[in-house]
């Protein structure tokens, strides 16, 4: 557990140390006030515990923010509350007190005199490290914050003893005497309750007592672990699973622990200033911290390193490592506290610079940077012969008063990565298409990079084409490119063929010696490019970290010729599909229906019905011109009845096939037929048989 | 005592259940995050924050935790993931590259955030994805002309860009004014994969190489192939977020100022917060979640749903469809929803009209072709759920009675037919009462 919390915290800070351009510390900036504003914000005008509201109350306080949203009735409120109440734990009267330090509430004297008693009780029988840590912090707040109230200790060597008894042999302690695990954080609190004893002793400690103790902090700073760029931090060897036991809140408790007991041992302890100073630069390289508590460790251990009785770290930092010869900048340092306030008057040395990765010498060596009293800054102008690159500048710190020295911690020497940009030319650019076997040059064409204008060429897979130029530095020496090459950092030269279906050749542009130079042979080319005939955009990219005017530009087109590809050719790759174009509506689909089926014109069918009636006319005429008669209808009654209701039959039969082909099935027409037909045959028979009688009865009369 | 436990644990499990995530209330709820440093919780506490703040729970694990889990019971205990972890080898507990590609089968979120030199662990989820990261693991992405100017950093690999995918769903309808900080390593998408999309993409200047050391070969990534920051919709509707950056959700590039190279404007703040807090609405689907509810169809003029149509006939249709906006359903509105009136193919394709209230609505006629139907709504739109929506219907051809019944073409045959029965009728009378002189 605790290795990975490590390594994670490992490769956080390294994150941020490469992101902070490696090995350069910033003290304290106002991103750090805006910050606190931003995350210290107190619900409903008041924190949810005392504790915070000290955390965010001792921030602003060290960041000097006047602007602070407005508590003090609310929590003093809350401060009187708890130092009133009995029952509150000496961790919360601790808080209480804490908060009451900055707020200043009006507390009366004699809740500090009740609160003192049942504190020294706690002390007198306390066992664990917690406890002694927060009564006897309470006490020394009582002690600022009351002037009459007896915080004395009178048997403070027996405390100092018995808190003594919690630490191990490797300088960490343990939180108590029936717990054998020990933790780097539990020292940093016994540090502090030990300063509080020895401020609150009614009577010197003993000297050897504090000797131990001092044998105690120099076996604690053996554990002190390292990063690659100079920064000292603590770490819990056995991570509880307590949430905020990080490398920070545990170097935050050491730092607050060892300065608080130097503030009073009145500097009698010493540590190496290079340790203090790496612990200040842990600090710092977290950057603003997102967190309450980090930010307050952060801010809190920042505040006790700035005064601290050992030695105070000077922190060097460049307000600008990117240095643009175009511009003509200078090159600053600042040297500051970690707050961010002055340094005592010194001289920052440019001990060496020399080129990043090179075995050259320094091209600066030993110089002293001026100082300028209003921007508070020391600065030098970069010299003439400075060209691009990146560099590492080493810096010196060295103070004017040499008795400063035992109070400041400078670190030494200090590298510092720094660019220096420029614009770099480019110069005599040409493009030419080349004939394969006699290497003529076909068609050539100068480049102005600085206009519009593109050129427009055509090959076939015979031929090659050439496009060269050169780079010159800003010194004006044109340099050999593998001698520019060096100079700069990144260098990308990219040729890139684009042909109209997006497929992409990209070809690095290496250097022959005099200039860069590029050859593309399209013989040896034409299964790279798919035997994709038609027209390629050619792009060229010049650009790095130190070229200020690094450029993608069109240069022109080239028409290629390539031969068909053969049918095992490679297909070109797939080229993803504009996400725009993906979706969106679709045409829409309207069916069609079937067309109807051709008729004749309404009029012909109409004519043709006409026409229809033309043999019933004719009929009837003839019936007319023969001149037909009724004379055999009977004339007696009953024959005369079965006469008409035979036709009236008929009549009806046919009235039902009308009806039949109106409306009606076949089904209802059948049976009406049915009855209809047994009625005709009923009255037909009678009417024949009568009809046959009668004419029978003719004859044979 | 176990009884009492387990009891314990069902009681503060009801509010959870109640909470997640569901058809009805389609935003997430609860959400995993894995980190391989507590530190993260700090170091990008705005991003996490302004989850909070939304109503998400987060749960921080470290990505190595024992007791990793994203299931128990066969219920998922989280709607979200948030890979925060890109070193990680492997997950610890049960979750592994299998159990995060079913948590994203089922429905759920993941964002997923890989920084310089990701682990092999994080390469394989994203590759699911149809995301490849540059395999050179010491590649990030840098641009010469598109940096953002920074006076301490000189490698050109901290990027400002604005190349956003055009999408206010996925982006919010706000515009982003500054350009987005962007550190850490390139990736570009898998061509087959159509439901992969890149909403981040560098400038055609940006390659993806290693800071430090000078290589001479061509670069495997170059311009505006390199996607910075992707996103997918699976076509379960669970979406995705792959970012090849960490650094682009940390309260430093927050709140960092930027100034992109070649321009002389300032922005006091990077357009990260917005983006990503943008980007992560719509993850979580606080945006862009569509739901179509009451899909009617009759014949024109009546109002109930038949069983069956006729060939030929007149049918309105209409559905309802809203979109989610995190707190309600919001009324939709489009112009591009379309219907299908499919059978193997689509016989009528018709665009729907809207009344502005969610109601979409046209009307048309049955083809001429019987068989089984069914009404469609397929609608995909860029960064929304994709709708899919079909009912069935029967299309009937004409009864015997329903075709036409007096054609004026047959009236000669009918003439011909009535003429004789008239003739018949007269010749009736004649046959038998005439007397011939």
């Amino acid at each position: 557990m605790a290795a990975r919390n490590l390594s994670g915290f490992l490769v956080l800070v390294l994150v941020i140390a490469i992101c902070e351009a490696a090995f350069v510390f910033h003290p304290i900036t106002d991103a750090h006030r805006s910050a606190a504003l931003d995350l210290f914000t107190p619900l409903d005008g008041s924190f949810s515990s005392l504790e915070e509201a000290y955390e965010a109350l001792r921030s602003f306080e060290i960041l000097g923010i006047d602007k602070k949203p407005d508590i003090r009735s609310t929590t003093c409120h809350s401060v009187l509350e708890t130092l009133g109440s009995s029952s509150s734990s000496p961790k919360d009267l601790y808080h209480a007190l804490r908060v009451n330090g900055i707020l200043k509430c009006e507390v009366k004297e004699e809740l500090f005199e009740g609160i003192v008693l049942s504190l020294k009780a706690i002390v007198s029988s306390a066992s664990s490290l917690l406890e002694f840590y927060y009564s006897i912090g309470s006490l020394a707040l009582i002690k600022d914050q009351s002037s009459n109230a007896n915080v004395l200790l009178s048997d403070a060597a027996g405390v100092f003893r018995s808190i003594k008894a919690l630490s191990q042999s490797d300088g960490r302690w343990r939180y108590g005497s029936n717990n054998p695990e020990s933790s780097t954080s539990a020292a940093g609190l016994a540090f502090k309750a030990l300063a509080g004893v020895i401020a609150l002793a009614s009577s010197e400690i003993d000297q050897a007592m504090l000797g131990t103790l001092k044998n105690d902090i120099s076996k604690l700073f053996d554990s002190v672990e390292k990063y690659d760029d100079g920064a000292f931090y603590f770490d819990e060897k056995v991570v509880e699973a307590h949430e905020h036991q990080g490398p920070l809140s545990t170097t935050a408790s050491v730092v607050r622990g060892i300065t608080a007991l130097a503030d009073v041992t009145s500097g009698n302890i010493k540590l190496p200033g290079d340790k203090i100073l790496g612990l200040a630069k842990f600090f710092l390289g977290i950057g603003v911290p997102g967190d309450t508590k980090d930010f307050f460790n952060q801010i809190d251990s920042l505040a006790s390193l700035e005064n601290n009785r050992v030695s105070v770290p000077l922190i060097l930092s460049l307000p600008a490592t990117v240095l643009s010869l175009s511009k003509k900048d200078q090159l600053k340092v600042k040297v500051n506290t970690v707050l961010g306030s002055n340094s005592p008057p010194l001289t920052v040395k440019l001990v060496r610079a020399s080129r990043s990765g090179s075995k050259d010498g320094s091209i600066i060596e030993s110089q002293d940077l001026k100082f300028d009293k209003e921007s508070d800054s020391h600065f030098l102008d970069l010299p003439k012969t400075v060209d691009v690159g990146k560099f590492v500048f080493v810096f010196e710190v060295v103070l004017h008063d040499s008795e400063l020295e035992k109070v400041y911690a400078t670190g030494g020497q200090t590298q510092v990565p720094v660019f220096i940009t420029g614009f770099i030319k480019v110069e005599n650019a040409e493009i030419a298409v080349l004939d394969s076997d006699l290497g003529s040059v076909e068609s050539l064409k100068k480049l102005d990079f600085a206009g519009e204008s593109i050129v427009l060429l055509s090959a076939n897979h015979l031929q090659k084409l050439r496009l060269s130029f050169q780079l010159t530095t800003p010194l004006g020496l044109a340099f050999k490119p593998h001698q520019l090459v060096e100079k700069l950092v990144r260098l990308q030269v990219f040729l890139k063929l684009r042909h109209e279906t997006k497929v992409d050749h990209i070809f690095v542009v290496g250097n022959s010696g005099k200039k860069f130079e590029i050859l593309l042979d399209f013989l040896g080319l034409v299964e790279k490019f798919y035997y994709l005939s038609g027209s390629y955009d050619i792009e060229l990219t010049v650009g790095d970290t130190v070229m200020e005017n690094s450029f993608l530009k069109a240069i022109g087109k080239i028409e290629l010729d390539l031969p068909e590809a053969p049918e095992k050719a490679p297909r070109p790759p797939l080229q993803p599909v504009d996400p725009y174009s993906r979706y969106g509506p679709k045409a829409e689909i309207s069916h069609i229906f079937r067309a109807p089926e051709k008729r004749p014109p309404k009029e012909l069918s109409l004519a043709f019905l006409g026409l229809t009636f033309v043999p019933l006319v004719g009929f009837l005429i003839g019936l007319l011109c023969l001149g037909v008669n009724f004379k055999n209808f009977p004339s007696s009654a009953v024959p005369a009845t079965f006469a008409i209701l035979f036709h009236l039959g008929i009549a009806a039969v046919l009235l039902l096939y009308v009806l039949f082909w109106l409306k009606l099935d076949l089904f209802t027409t059948l049976k009406v037929l049915g009855f209809l037909g047994a009625f005709l045959l009923f009255v037909g028979h009678r009417i024949l048989s009568h009809l046959a009688s009668s004419s029978a009865k003719l004859k044979s009369a | 005592m176990q009884r009492l436990l387990v009891f314990l644990t069902a009681i503060s499990l009801i509010p959870l259940l109640c909470n997640s995530f569901s058809p009805e209330n389609p935003t997430d709820r609860r959400l995993l995050v894995l980190l391989d440093d507590f530190s993260l919780k700090s170091t990008h506490s705005i991003f996490f924050q302004s989850l909070k703040s939304r109503g998400f729970d987060l749960d921080f694990k470290l990505a190595d935790d024992p007791k990793l889990s994203l299931q128990r019971y066969g219920q998922y205990l989280y709607d979200g993931l948030i890979l925060f972890s890109p070193t990680t080898e492997s997950f610890g507990g049960s979750l592994n590259l299998g159990a995060v590609l079913d948590f994203v089968d089922s429905g759920h979120d993941l964002i997923l955030a890989a920084d310089a030199s990701p682990s092999d662990l994080i390469r394989n989820v994203a590759t699911e994805f149809g995301v490849d990261f540059d395999e050179d693991s010491s590649a990030v992405v840098i641009d010469h002309t598109n940096y953002a100017v920074s006076e301490t950093e000189g490698d050109h690999t901290l990027i400002a860009s604005d190349n956003f995918i055009q999408s206010d769903v996925i982006l919010g309808k706000t515009k982003i004014e500054a350009p987005v900080l962007f550190k850490g390593v390139a990736h570009s998408l898998n061509a087959a994969n159509s439901l992969v999309l890149n909403v981040l993409s560098a400038s055609p200047s940006a390659y993806s190489s290693n800071p430090i050391f000078k290589s001479s070969r061509p670069p495997s990534l170059t311009g505006s192939a390199i996607s910075l920051v992707s996103v997918v919709q699976a076509r379960n509707n669970a979406r995705i977020l792959i970012s090849g950056s960490l650094d682009l959700f940390s309260n430093r590039l927050f709140s960092s100022v930027v100034q992109k190279a070649g321009s002389s404007h300032k922005y006091k703040k990077s357009g990260n917060k917005q983006y990503v807090t943008e980007l992560s609405k719509w993850v979580f689907h606080e945006r862009g979640h569509l739901k179509a509810v009451n899909i009617r169809h009759h014949k024109i003029g009546e109002t109930d749903e038949p069983a069956v149509y006729r060939i030929k006939d007149d049918l309105d249709f209409s559905v309802e469809i809203y979109e989610w906006s995190g707190k309600s359903w919001e009324p939709y509105v489009a112009n591009d929803i379309q219907v299908q009136f499919y059978m193997m193919s689509p016989y009528v394709l018709k665009t729907l009209i809207t009344d502005q209230k969610g109601l979409y609505y046209t009307s048309f006629k049955v083809p001429d072709i019987y068989g089984v139907f069914q009404f469609k709504v397929e609608y995909q739109k860029l960064g929304y759920t994709t709708l899919s929506l079909s009912k069935q219907i029967p299309v009937r051809p004409f009864k015997h009675n329903e075709y036409e019944r007096f054609i004026t073409t047959a009236f000669p045959y009918y003439g011909a037919s009535f003429t004789t029965m008239a003739g018949f009728f007269i010749f009736s009378f004649i046959f038998l009462y005439n007397k011939s002189q």
